[in-house]
C-alpha cells in the first residue's frame, strides 16, 4: 500500500469513527419513533394548491445538479490532458467506454445507429452509476419530513444521519430516462421500418394479439423505472434501518459496498443494457 | 368507545405488519428459484466454455437483474403498505 493510500484509508476511519460517535450521542430515539418519517419526500408547491403540475421535489433537483457537476468536472479534467499514451483517468474513461461500446456493437450492427444508442445509453449509465455511488455510501445532509395531522409538512434538515439523497431514489428521476428510452425506441422504428411496418409490428404474428402486442409495450418503461426505483429505495431504507440499530459503529461500510457500490453499479449496467436492448429490438437492418 | 378506537388501530398495525412480511416472504421465492437456475446454467456454461467466462458472468448478472424485478416489485408493495397506506 503507498503512503498516499495510508493517509486516505486514516482519514476514512477517523471521518467514519467521528460520525459514529456522534449517531450514538444524537440517535436518542426509540427506532419505530425515529424511523417513522423514511419514505416522506419534502415537496415544495408552487401556484394552486393541490396542483400536481407545479410540485417540485427540491432534494433531487439539486443532487440531479450535482451529478451532472461531477460528471462535467471529470470529464473537463480528462478532457484537458488527452494524450495518445494515457495517464489512469484517461484509461478508466476509455475502457468504460469501450466496454459499453462493445455490448452495443454486438446488438447493433448498423455503425449508423448503434453511434446514437451509444451515446443515449452512455450518458444513462454515467447519470445512474454516479447518483447510485454517491446515494449508497457516503454520509451528508438529508431531509426528514414529518406529516401532521392536518396535512402539513415540517422539513428538518439532519445532518450524517442518512447518507446524500440519490436523484435515482426519487420515481420521477426514474420514469422520465424509461419513458425517454420507449419513446426513442419507437422512434428508432418509424424511421426503420416506416409508419406502415411500425403499424404492421403490431399485428404479430396474429392480429387477435394486438392488445398484448401494445400492453407489453407499454410495461416495457414501467418495468424498467420500478426496477431501479426498488432497487436503490429498498437498499437504501434497509441499510439506514440496519445502521439506525448498530448506530453507525460496525456495519455500514460493508453494506454501503454492498448496496451502494455493487448493487448500484449493477443496477445501472442493467438499465443502460436494458436501455440498448430494447432500442435495439426495434430497430431493423 | 375509547376502547374501539385502539382495538382498530391495534388490528390496522397488525394487518399491515402481516401484508408486508406476506407480500416480501412470497414474493422472493420467485426471484430466488429464478436467480438459482441461472446461476445453475451460467456455471454449466462455464465449465463447458471456460473461455467465455467473461461474457458468461456479464449476461448472467444482467438476467439476475431481470429476474430480481418481481422481488423487487413485492419489496416496493411492502414498503408502500408499510410507510403510505
Amino acid at each position: 500500500m503507498s503512503k498516499k493510500a495510508k493517509i486516505q484509508l486514516i482519514i476514512f476511519l477517523v471521518i467514519y469513527t467521528v460520525v459514529g460517535l456522534l449517531n450514538a450521542k444524537l440517535m436518542t430515539a426509540p427506532p419505530s419513533e425515529a424511523l417513522k418519517n423514511i419514505a416522506n419526500r419534502w415537496i415544495v408547491q408552487f401556484g394552486p394548491k393541490d396542483a400536481w403540475y407545479y410540485r417540485i421535489n427540491p432534494m433531487t433537483v439539486i443532487m440531479s445538479v450535482a451529478v451532472v457537476a461531477i460528471i462535467i468536472a471529470f470529464a473537463k479534467s480528462v478532457h484537458k490532458e488527452f494524450k495518445l499514451i494515457p495517464n489512469r483517468k484517461q484509461a478508466f474513461a476509455e475502457s468504460l467506454m469501450d466496454f459499453l461500446y462493445e455490448i452495443v456493437e454486438s446488438s447493433v450492427p448498423n455503425e449508423k445507429y448503434a453511434r446514437t444508442v451509444f451515446k443515449i445509453s452512455m450518458t444513462l449509465f454515467l447519470y445512474i452509476a454516479v447518483s447510485n455511488l454517491i446515494g449508497g455510501f457516503i454520509p451528508g445532509v438529508s431531509v426528514d419530513v414529518s406529516i401532521a395531522e392536518n396535512g402539513t409538512r415540517a422539513v428538518k434538515f439532519v445532518l450524517f444521519n442518512d447518507t446524500w439523497f440519490p436523484p435515482t431514489g426519487d420515481l420521477n428521476t426514474n420514469l422520465t430516462y424509461a419513458v425517454m428510452v420507449f419513446i426513442i425506441s419507437q422512434y428508432f422504428a418509424i424511421k426503420t421500418k416506416g409508419v406502415k411496418g411500425w403499424l404492421k409490428g403490431f399485428l404479430e404474428p396474429v392480429a387477435f394479439m394486438l392488445p398484448m402486442n401494445i400492453v407489453g409495450e407499454l410495461a416495457k418503461p414501467l418495468s424498467h423505472a420500478m426496477r431501479l426505483f426498488g432497487n436503490i429505495t429498498g437498499g437504501g431504507i434497509l441499510v439506514l434501518v440496519i445502521s439506525y440499530l448498530v448506530k453507525y459503529m460496525f456495519l455500514p461500510p460493508f453494506l454501503w459496498a454492498y448496496f451502494g457500490i455493487f448493487s448500484g453499479l449493477i443496477q445501472a449496467f442493467v438499465f443502460s443494457t436494458l436501455a440498448i436492448a430494447y432500442m435495439s429490438s426495434q430497430i431493423e437492418g | 368507545m375509547e376502547f374501539s378506537a385502539e382495538l382498530a388501530k391495534a388490528i390496522m398495525v397488525a394487518g399491515k405488519a402481516i401484508g408486508a412480511g406476506l407480500a416480501m416472504g412470497i414474493g422472493a421465492i420467485g426471484p430466488g428459484v429464478g436467480e438459482g437456475s441461472i446461476g445453475a446454467h451460467a456455471m454449466d456454461a462455464i465449465a463447458r466454455q471456460p473461455e467465455l467466462t467473461n461474457v458468461i458472468t456479464t449476461r448472467m448478472i444482467l438476467a439476475d437483474a431481470i429476474a430480481e424485478t418481481t422481488g423487487i416489485y413485492s419489496l416496493v408493495i411492502a414498503f408502500l403498505i408499510l410507510f403510505a397506506l
